[in-house]
């Protein structure tokens, strides 16, 4: 079996109830396993509170884990590495900096010198098409726009791994399809590791090769649904494939049952 | 009550009232000035006079360059210190509440006061007159700078910090940026700290400078003369401001355009 | 699904609230200590001139209180500020209301208060004292010009502002006549701006205070504190620099209190 890109092993994590002085805490996540083979697209879906944002920020070594651990090519990570990039769903693009110094500021950081990083930001920003826009400042763009700046970013690193943190849930839904194509697009022609977060069932199947079904209080995998949908995607219209309808009502079956258990037993979700 | 609509007049009103109101201004005073005794009361005419006469003297350049002098290189410094010592003052939250009480306490005393304790430490000389515009100036650079750098976006820090970042670079790249208003409202309030400093260092340590020069005419009774002092110093005051606020716009081209 | 064990907790009782605030303020007398021992061994090292012991000085407090020097110039010191902030509030509060509402007004008047905030209390004295005289009315005078401008600037800048449907609301309910709109629904709106205005006036006023205080050489702290400097007894000079500083202090958290009572009902 080939070794997995990343592999997430026996993640718990539990965060503590600050009221009033009490004692207490939440397990968010109560156990996680997972391989994510390379080149592969996952999405995580679940309702609130399952904790795949946690999840995917442990898995970037920005919150430590209780338990378990997160490797990458085999090799434990405990700090954010040059190997994972992160994509945020408020962009996190710094309004100070111009777009093209945005796209560098990870290069900068890691010391590549000026010139290639220059290079580098322009190819990336090229890529998603905002070339044109290397010296404006961030609140001159649209929000699709801005999270095309936060995607070259994450891309000009060159990264093994994509992590994506609900990217276009904070865009309007005509712009979000034109993204959720460009995306498959560049993953197709990057060949990258993408670990994609959302909430939205319909973006989960059309963009993955394998949809993970967290359940809440505390997270656990419920189910993993493998995606055999045709490629490119956006060659066709994926949501009128016979394989669709099924896999998406298997996924909601199981996300319906899990949110009305949360109302019922009346767990703050 | 309210300006007419119409452009045109609005626009007129509005800088002539300010140009009226002073001629008006200075013509009660030069009237009331001249009635009574004019030595005391130091009408605009008399005011001009001794203006003059100050510069022709070389005695108004002199103190001007002691004074602005003495003014830059204390703010210079405060700036110098005060942002870094800000940036670590924010860096752990118990240093900063500890140590606040005591910067405040020394922020909000009169300076006055503290003249003989200069007095005993440096004696009257430069060093003293520093000082005096250094610290009160600093902290309040400090302080301000701490305020913004706590207050920094915390959703950016975690962004620069998925990007394995270190220490040193978040401060450089987010968390200065990112208070940039607090520190130029802590310029501002250091600046007006500055100036009044170096006042109090000249009428109350050596008799030097813009100062010294209010408190020897003052002893002469020199209405006009101390009169031109003060004006001086206003204009120096309100430079640095509006250098302050020329800064201001150039840091925050970056910001959206409101309304 | 099993229910987890992440069902809110019930907080503890009280113990945890003060148990919080006794934890908070160790630090604080953690360093206070190590400070009042670093002074005290510093102390040693140097003349009594220039820093006199804890004990020195904690000795010269107690003599200047119970001589009353102490409690007398206080006494003064607070009159003048009193007097001064007073009438500054007075003037600045008619003047902003003026400046606030009448265009004319601001165009007319507010050059000449931005001049006078811009120029340093310290300077004005001996021109004030020249021009009014070395008794009360010259210091009076001091603290007014130093306190007044910020409460003139906040109570008209606060005023400018509409403060949206409110003065409709008011209308409506038949409040008629700008005075009677003023007196119930602007300067009620304006009370918060009012008060950071407030505070920062009181913070000039005492400064105005200790400057006038001390080039007269006249009574109050400033005096006091003058009058020992030039004898070289830094021990009094440090006992009487203190109550001045809480003076400064309290009076700024008094109207911190003020603003944040009235600014209770903002969101």
């Amino acid at each position: 079996m080939p070794e997995s890109k990343l592999s997430v092993e026996g993640i718990r994590k539990e965060f503590p109830l600050a009221q009033g002085g009490g004692t207490g805490t939440l397990q968010v996540i109560g156990g996680i396993d997972l391989d994510v083979a390379e080149n592969e697209f996952l999405t995580i879906i679940g309702p609130s509170g399952c904790g795949k944002t946690t999840l995917l920020k442990i898995i970037a070594s920005l919150v430590a884990p209780d338990a378990g651990c997160v490797r990458v090519n085999g090799r434990v990570v405990t700090e954010p590495g040059a190997e994972r990039a992160m994509v945020f769903q408020s962009f996190g693009l710094f309004p100070w900096k111009t777009v093209l110094d945005n796209v560098r500021f990870p290069l900068v950081t890691r010391r590549v010198p000026t010139a290639e990083a220059t290079e580098r930001a322009m190819t990336y920003l090229h890529k998603v098409g905002l070339e044109r826009f290397a010296d404006s400042h961030p609140h001159q763009l649209s929000g699709g726009m801005q999270q095309r700046v936060g995607l070259a970013r994450a891309l000009a690193t060159e990264p093994d791994i994509l992590l994506m943190d609900e990217p276009f849930g904070a865009i309007d839904a005509q712009t979000r399809e034109l993204m959720q194509e460009e995306l498959m697009r560049l993953w197709q022609e990057t060949r990258k590791t993408v670990v994609f977060v959302t909430h939205d069932l319909d973006e989960a199947v059309l963009l993955a090769d394998r949809v993970l079904l967290l359940s809440p209080g505390p997270g656990r995998v419920r189910r993993i649904v493998p995606v055999e949908l045709p490629r490119p995607r956006w060659e066709y219209d994926v949501r009128a494939h016979p394989d669709f309808a099924p896999l998406r009502a298997e996924l909601w079956s199981a996300l319906r049952g899990d949110l009305l258990a949360d109302q019922q037993s009346g767990v703050a979700s | 009550m309210s300006a007419p609509a119409r452009p045109r007049p609005v626009l007129q009103l509005r800088y002539w009232l300010p140009v009226l109101s002073l001629a008006v201004f200075l013509t009660v005073w030069e009237l009331v000035g001249r009635s009574v005794d004019p030595l005391l009361f130091a009408p605009p005419t008399r005011v001009a006079a001794s203006f003059a006469e100050l510069v022709r003297s070389g005695q108004l350049p002199a103190a001007v360059a002691v004074t602005i002098n003495t003014l830059l290189i204390g703010y210079g410094l405060a700036i110098l210190v005060g942002i870094p010592f800000g940036v670590l003052l924010a860096q752990s939250r118990t240093v900063g509440t500890v140590l606040r009480p005591y910067l405040y306490g020394i922020f909000s005393t009169p300076r006055v006061v503290i003249v003989p304790l200069i007095i005993v430490w440096f004696g009257v000389g430069y060093a003293g007159r520093l000082l005096l515009v250094f610290l009160w100036s600093m902290i309040a650079i400090a302080t301000s700078t701490a305020d913004g750098v706590r207050n920094a976006r915390p959703d950016l820090v975690e962004v620069a910090r998925s990007f394995g970042v270190s220490r040193l670079q978040i401060v450089r790249h987010v968390l200065l940026p990112g208070s940039v208003p607090f520190v130029v409202s802590g310029l501002r309030i250091g600046a007006e700290r500055a100036v009044v400093g170096v006042v109090i260092g000249e009428m109350f340590l050596e008799l030097t400078g813009l100062g010294g020069l209010i408190v020897t005419e003052a002893q002469s009774f020199e209405t006009g003369a101390v009169l031109s002092a003060v004006v001086t110093i206003a204009v120096i005051g309100t430079v640095l401001i509006f250098g302050l606020d020329a800064v201001e716009r150039r840091v925050s081209r970056w910001k959206e355009r409101s309304g | 699904m099993t229910a987890v064990a992440d069902a809110p907790v019930r907080p503890a009782r009280t113990p945890p609230h003060r148990r919080r605030s006794a934890r908070r303020a160790v630090p604080h007398l953690v360093f206070l200590a190590a400070l009042l021992v670093a002074w005290q061994l510093a102390a040693q090292l140097l003349e009594p001139i220039v820093l006199p012991s804890v004990d020195a000085v904690a000795a010269a407090f107690v003599d200047l209180v119970l001589t009353g020097e102490l409690p007398l110039a206080l006494a003064q010191s607070i009159l003048l500020l009193v007097l001064g902030l007073g009438i500054a509030s007075a003037v600045g509060l008619g003047f902003g209301i003026l400046i606030g509402r009448s265009q004319v007004a601001h165009w007319t008047l507010s050059p000449y208060f931005s001049a006078l905030f811009v120029i340093p209390t310290v300077a004005l004295v001996p021109i004030v004292l020249i021009w009014f005289g070395f008794g009360m009315t010259g210091r009076v005078i001091i603290v007014v010009l130093a306190a007044v401008v910020p409460i003139l600037l906040s109570v008209a800048s606060s005023l400018r502002d509409e403060p949206g449907e409110l003065v409709e609301v008011a209308r409506s309910f038949g409040v008629r006549g700008e005075l009677a709109l003023l007196r119930t629904v602007r300067l009620r709106a304006a009370v918060p701006v009012i008060m950071s205005g407030l505070r920062l006036a009181v913070g000039r006023a005492v400064v105005g205070m200790a400057v006038a205080e001390t080039y007269l050489r006249l009574g109050g702290i400033g005096g006091l504190i003058r009058d020992y400097g030039s004898l070289f007894q830094t021990d009094y000079v440090f006992a009487a620099i203190l109550p001045l500083s809480l003076l400064g202090v309290g009076l700024s958290a008094l109207v911190g209190v003020l603003e944040r009572h009235y600014q209770g009902w903002r969101s």
